[in-house]
């Protein structure tokens, strides 16, 4: 049989774009479609991307996809104390995120991917029980049908056709963070983001503030979607995250008195990824699989290295003509082994984030310094641990988890 | 109807359809379009929109 593509890719995210990058690159022929008019709008998050990702694939990011660089960042624990952790070198950027999602699609173009916008995936063309294709409506128009031996969803938050493919892509109320953000203006930073923690002021989610460029900063808070601070239209008890920012800004003696320039919103996930991402004739990569930072969230870092382990399966799939389950889940594979284990390790921290109470965080916040912090952001809990419950040992219970978690991930 | 969205505060961010457990709600060009047959009536969607823009409306005996 012969198909229009070799592969299909839903969504030109920062997933859809560095997969089918690859994939061009390497001589496959790649059609990606994107239901929004202009790829990267809306913007839907803090647009902080760490510099490593896209040093290790090769990327020069042109300034007009960064709104500025940052040097580090600040904790601020519930009584108003703070760590601060500074690099010399630039540790990543806060983006313009939507030019930067276009620029990175674009790269894609230049290495001969397609990418179609304003084009809404609705539903699977199955031949035989087989998935071979998509159909598909550009701005609305006459559906049709697109084939390809491989349909690939990187299709973030809403996954509508991993759900049609019969994956569980969407996530429980406890299991994602609701949040809202303004851009304001101005804001006098140090180029630092800015954490502020408290179970009053964001319970079980913190307050972020990401610097940007002449002034400007995206501040913005996620708090549990599960709990029910308020009562919404219609009476119904749920989270207002919009009601809790509102309230820190009102209380912060720069903010209080700044503009804002942009209102964004959205829900994130904070849970472990999905349980597959792959069966016959399709893959989930990406916020779509859940596989982002359980801590903030944050996708884009995971999407970019991600996608090299997704196309690198794709690549032996397509060579072997075998876009079967048992080929596709080599993928799964190395990530579970890979970037799965990085993320389990950030949900232990998250949970007992979860767990501790102000009392808790000013405690630590005084006790550990720029030095802990800093393993701590690489994943060893050991010493840091130690040197908290050697002055308070109460809090042995809460902390144990993390340095038992050798074994387990 | 168990939900109306209040299209102005709305800010497509897509977290009610994230959350909808049975894909009742998706984004349609610029625009959430709810499907009613699908709704089971949870209120996950109202509960978790951070612009608090869907209105709930439970069905009788139904707690909040």
């Amino acid at each position: 049989m012969k198909y229009d593509y070799d592969v299909i890719i839903v969504g030109a995210g920062p997933s859809g774009s560095t997969i089918s990058r690859i994939l061009a690159q390497n001589g496959m022929e790649v059609m990606v479609f994107d239901k929004r008019k202009e790829l990267g709008e809306p913007i839907r998050c803090g647009e902080g991307l760490g510099a490593r990702e896209v040093i290790s694939q090769g990327l020069d990011i042109p300034r007009s996809c960064v709104s500025t660089d940052i040097k580090g960042a600040k904790v601020i624990s519930p009584d108003g104390s703070s760590i601060v952790w500074k690099s010399k070198e630039t540790t990543g950027w806060v983006l313009e995120r939507k030019m930067f999602d276009k620029w990175l699609m674009e790269q894609a173009v230049h290495k001969g991917a397609k990418v179609q916008s304003y084009t809404r995936v609705f539903d699977l063309v199955k031949k035989d029980g087989k998935i071979q294709g998509v159909k598909v409506s550009h701005a609305d128009h006459e559906p049709y049908e697109v084939s390809a031996p491989l349909v690939v969803s990187a299709e973030g938050m809403e996954a509508t056709l991993a759900r049609k493919a019969g994956f569980r892509a969407f996530s429980s109320l406890y299991d994602v963070d609701t949040c809202y953000q303004y851009e304001m203006q101005e804001y006098d930073h140090e180029n630092l983001i800015e954490l502020y923690f408290g179970t009053k002021s964001s319970p079980r989610g913190y307050v972020w503030i990401f610097p940007k460029n002449d002034k400007k900063a995206n501040v913005g808070i996620g708090i549990g979607a599960h709990l029910e601070t308020g009562v919404k239209e219609g009476g119904i008890k749920g989270a207002t995250p919009k009601d809790y920012l509102d309230r820190f800004i009102a209380n912060h003696p720069q903010l209080k008195n700044a503009s804002k320039l942009q209102d964004t919103g959205g829900i994130i996930s904070v849970s472990a990824a999905i349980d597959s991402f792959a069966k016959d004739n399709f893959m989930v990569t990406a916020t779509a699989a859940r596989q982002v930072d359980p801590i903030h969230g944050g996708g884009i870092a995971m999407a970019m290295e991600g996608g090299l382990l997704a196309a690198s399966t794709i690549m032996k799939a397509h060579k072997a003509n075998d876009y079967s389950e048992k080929m596709l889940k080599e993928y799964e594979t190395a990530w579970r082994n890979t970037l799965g284990k990085k993320v389990a390790k950030r949900l232990l921290l998250r949970k007992v984030m979860e767990a501790a109470s102000d009392e808790d965080f000013n405690y630590i916040f005084k006790t550990i310094n720029q030095d802990d912090l800093d393993q701590v952001m690489k994943g060893n809990f050991a010493g840091p641990v130690a040197k908290v419950v050697a002055g308070r040992p109460q809090l042995m219970g809460l902390l144990k988890a993390l340095i038992s978690s050798r074994e387990t991930v | 109807m168990p939900i109306e969205i209040n299209h102005s505060r709305c800010i497509q961010c897509i977290g009610c359809a994230s959350v909808c457990p049975v894909g009742a709600i998706e984004l349609i060009g610029l625009r959430m379009v709810f499907h009613p047959e699908k709704c089971i009536s949870c209120g996950a969607c109202a509960k978790a929109c951070p612009a608090n823009a869907i209105k709930f409306i439970p069905k009788a005996g139904v707690k909040k």
